[in-house]
């Protein structure tokens, strides 16, 4: 298996709009979905020979898409974002 | 690596997300998009990113290998390219060595422009507003807060970064670390050691 996307790389693709939760530079992955869907992000992306340039704007839209909820952290906010922008992808054929 | 407590965490029923996610991830694996051992390998490697180790091994090389360190200096981004970093946001490393007469910090008074490849994502002060305009303004006194006092004859150099040229500090090997291994060394060297608002201390 070759190595996987650097995350210096994704956090670049990411950067402005849509940077990845952290705390005190650590990723924060509040429970174990929110690190597998980052993860299943990374591998279709490189399977499909997909760019994160094409995936930044589905993120970006579904962030922005999303309804605010105070009772939601911003991480679980910004995964639930990331499926929607996967879904999205897939939808669109662009992941297959 | 740091502690790190996530907190937040409740045993609880899975969330409607949380459900979303996982029958994505099943579908993915049935289209064979995706294995659970290739998504298990990133969130692995992600986890245990942490950039400043990378530097920290720059930084030993440097003080173990005379050689290294000239070619470190001269050199910046192609020396630290043979410990195999690299790639975005670090293209073009400058490297700047503190001597017992200059001590160097770096800033980037622009944006937070930051050299990730070797020193992971910047600290929320460093892309703070106040540090980028006092680094510059009153350098020694944004030291002291720190916590480093550098005497008088010291001259304070800041460095401001780019999206050209991103500045890397090499301090200077702290006494008492003879015949320290080069990981024991690279164990010292924290990341504001190679911003420069620290020095490493033998430990």
């Amino acid at each position: 298996m070759t190595e996987p996307t650097a995350l210096a790389d994704v956090d670049a693709a990411l950067a402005g709009a849509a940077p990845l939760p952290r705390d005190n530079g650590e990723l924060v992955f509040e429970e174990p979905w929110q690190g597998r869907v980052l993860g299943m992000g990374v591998v279709a992306l490189e399977r499909t020979g997909s760019s994160w340039a094409d995936f930044r704007p589905h993120l970006v839209a579904a962030i922005e898409r999303r309804p605010h909820d105070p009772g939601e952290s911003p991480a679980t906010a910004y995964y639930a974002a990331f499926v929607d922008a996967l879904e999205s992808l897939m939808s669109r054929g662009e992941l297959s | 690596m740091s502690d790190h407590d996530h907190g937040h965490h409740h045993p609880r029923e899975a969330s409607e997300v949380e459900l979303r996610a996982r029958a994505l991830e099943a579908l993915l694996v049935e289209k064979g998009l995706v294995s659970t051992d290739a998504i298990d390998a990133v969130v692995e490697l992600y986890e245990n990113d942490v950039g400043p180790q990378n530097g920290a091994r720059v930084v030993a090389r440097a003080w173990v290998d005379p050689a290294y360190r000239e070619r470190l200096l001269e050199h910046g981004t192609e020396a630290i390219a043979e410990l195999g970093f690299g790639g975005t946001e670090g293209e073009n490393m400058v490297v700047v060595a503190n001597e017992p007469r200059v001590h160097n910090m770096v800033t980037c008074t622009l944006c937070s422009c930051y050299p990730w490849p070797v020193l992971g994502l910047p600290p929320t002060w460093y892309k703070s507003p106040p540090y980028r305009a006092r680094a510059v303004a009153e350098p020694r006194a944004v030291l002291t807060e720190f916590g480093l006092e550098l005497p008088d004859h010291v001259e304070v150099r800041v460095w401001d970064s780019s999206a050209e040229i991103r500045y890397l500090v090499l301090p200077m090997r702290p006494a008492g670390t003879d015949g320290w291994s080069e990981e024991q060394l690279a164990e010292i060297v924290t990341r504001d050691c190679m911003i420069g608002t620290a020095v490493p201390v033998a430990t």
